[in-house]
């Protein structure tokens, strides 16, 4: 099933704000990994919330700053996996 | 390796750096390459901006940074001033932050302006060192500007000439432990310098070394790789995303010499195995465990995937109140299994380590006890707490009566025993505190969070084992009042504590009961409780 990434931002903004901010929104562009917002751990369970949610798979060589650094990032990643 | 001047303070081994290859690599930082002039050049003219701002020896320096290139030249200015840098976990939440502000006065704060803006107002009553935009709050008296302290107007500034000697207080390092709110380990000049010359002679490092640094820095052994690299001037190259694609991308395109992890990191690398099967790296020459055990099988797995390359692994414990504590060398790293238990090897060079029992005589092999530290590293004891200080630093139990009281040794509240080749097995506490991710927390901390949220009557927090992250953090609220239902108020509940807690923090399931069961003396009985969580 396609998503677009609009969807999965949703989605992952969603994910953010009950897990990681304690109800604070984080803009798309708003950077995760360089900031500290998200730890390994937490990218981590976030991983595993993208995979069971999309039915998709993360690989390893994917799994890195490039894909996770931002909502807009990772939503990309979902939209092209799904596409 | 030569050795021009004495190494006395943290600035020494900066010293010593400096005048053996200026133009070497100390720090990397993203794509920026910092040099050990470079480090020279900005650390002093940081330094003259805290005399500037009216810092003063002893004074404590806060340092809120991420993991950056400012943050290890924070860490030597505020040395070569006689001032004492305390690096505040960028995880940490404002009321975290206000906590350890006030507890050791920290009046002069460098820090990320996100992270400056977040704070309370008035939390800083001096002046507080931006990186970033200038911060649009209240939370400091007076807001600088850190890039012009580092290369602006004082960048010519006439080197620094204070007097600082080995026993003065270098760092606050903050730790928890087994009760009440986190303690601040004072730790001094002469610890850091003989923790650096310690690890570093055992870790074989010299100046060819690229140590990866993805440990953070208010952590002892964060600390330590920084220190240790400082000392043998080595390059020190600084890792923020421990995701296991940039983890394997810094190692290969560092070509990393040793690195030191805790055990949620060697799971996060495990999951690039099929990357280091395929491209060995053949320049990584040690990785170094600490903050907890590994699990068996990471360890096993680590061990196939990384010794034909050439690596070795070392396993570590330290303790904060000590820095460093045992290692177990590479040769010997069998002695640590499934079957055999979680050696931790013998005591670092220069350093004691004795297994007592509860009359204070040193156990025969195979009997458990307390580990008891002796040496250079055992710190000068917890800022502004004497009681504290008073139970874990206590007269060396094995000393002559006459010299009894001249020498303090760490009691560390770990079981322990020795076998008979003398090698330590670490066998877990017999307390409450938890270890989540590697960090310390006392039970205390969570329930304080939990009952902060406005929302809670009592609470009772302990940890469950977990093989990968130490403990999971557990806890059973009674609710102040019957008017939120029950599910709502744990998402209530949980929101605050992610908000206002680091992620380690944050308990993984919140259950609610009517009463929470207490002891004899009408105490909550937190021991109670997690046994009987434990037999579900």
């Amino acid at each position: 099933m396609a998503v677009s990434t609009e969807n999965a931002a949703a989605e992952i903004q969603g994910w953010l704000k009950e897990n990681v901010t304690g109800g604070r929104e984080v803009s798309p562009e708003e950077p995760l990994i360089e900031n500290g917002v998200l730890t390994s751990l937490q990218t981590v369970e976030l991983v595993t919330f993208l995979e069971e949610r999309f039915d998709i798979l993360v690989e390893d060589e994917e799994f890195d700053e490039e894909n996770f650094g931002s909502v807009e990032a990772i939503a990309s990643l979902v939209a092209s996996k799904t596409a | 390796m030569s050795m021009l001047h004495p190494e006395f303070t943290l600035h020494d081994l900066l010293a010593n750096a400096l005048e053996r290859d200026p133009g070497r690599v100390a720090i990397v930082d993203g794509r920026a390459e910092y040099t050990y002039e470079d480090l020279e050049r900005a650390s002093n003219s940081l330094g003259a901006a805290l005399l500037e701002s009216g810092v003063k020896k002893g004074d404590r320096v806060g340092v809120y940074l991420e993991k950056s290139w400012e943050a290890i030249v924070a860490m030597l200015a505020a040395s070569r001033t006689g001032a004492a840098y305390v690096n505040i976990n960028p995880l940490f939440k404002p009321p975290q932050v206000s906590y350890l502000v006030q507890d050791c006065d920290v009046r002069v704060m460098i820090g990320d302006s996100a992270r400056l803006e977040d704070l309370e107002p008035g939390t800083i009553s001096g002046t507080a060192l931006y990186k970033g935009e200038r911060p649009r709050s209240e939370a400091a008296g007076r807001f600088e500007d850190l890039a012009e302290m580092l290369g602006g107007g004082a960048a010519d500034a006439p080197r620094i000439e204070s007097q600082v000697s080995e026993t003065d207080l270098a760092t606050i390092l903050y730790t928890s432990g087994s009760t009440g709110m986190p303690k601040g380990v004072a730790t001094s000049q002469r610890n850091i310098v003989v923790g650096a010359q310690i690890v570093s002679t055992y870790l074989e490092n010299t100046a060819e070394d690229r140590i990866l640094s993805a440990l953070p820095l208010h952590f002892d052994a964060g600390m330590s790789q920084f220190t240790t690299s400082l000392r043998v001037g080595a390059t020190l190259v600084l890792q923020r995303s421990r995701l296991p694609g940039d983890l394997t991308k810094a190692l290969r395109r560092h070509a990393i010499t040793g690195f030191t992890g805790v055990p949620p990191l060697w799971a996060l690398l495990l999951r690039s195995a099929r990357s280091l099967q395929e491209q060995p790296l053949e320049d990584l020459r040690y990785i170094a465990n600490t903050g907890g055990r590994i699990p068996q099988a990471n360890l096993d797995e680590l061990r196939q995937l990384l010794e034909p390359a050439g690596t070795k692994i070392y396993l570590m414990y330290g303790l904060t109140e000590a820095f460093r504590s045992t290692y177990l060398p590479p040769e010997e790293i069998w002695r640590s299994s499934s079957e055999r238990g979680n050696c931790i090897g013998k005591a670092i060079p220069n350093t004691e380590i004795v297994v007592v029992n509860a009359a204070g005589e040193e156990c025969a092999p195979g009997e458990v006890g307390e580990l008891v530290h002796r040496g250079p590293t055992v710190a000068m004891g917890y800022w502004g707490n004497e009681e504290a200080t008073r139970k874990a630093y206590r007269p060396n139990p094995l000393a002559a009566p006459e010299l009894l009281d001249v020498e303090r040794v760490v009691y560390s509240g770990d079981l322990a025993k020795r076998d008979e080749d003398g090698f330590l097995y670490h066998l877990g506490r017999n307390d409450g505190m938890i270890k989540s991710q590697g960090y310390r927390l006392s039970p205390e901390e969570v329930e304080d969070l939990l009952i902060g949220s406005g929302l809670v009557h009592e609470a009772c927090a302990f940890g469950v084992p977990d093989p990968e992250i130490g403990h999971l953090v557990m806890a059973v609220v009674s609710l102040r009042n019957g008017e939120v239902p029950a599910e709502k108020a744990v998402e209530k509940i949980r929101e605050h504590v992610i908000k206002n807690g680091p992620p380690y923090m944050v308990p993984k399931e919140i259950i609610v009961e009517n009463e929470l069961p207490k002891t004899g003396s009408g105490k909550i009985d937190r021991k109670g409780i997690s046994n009987a969580y434990a037999s579900g």
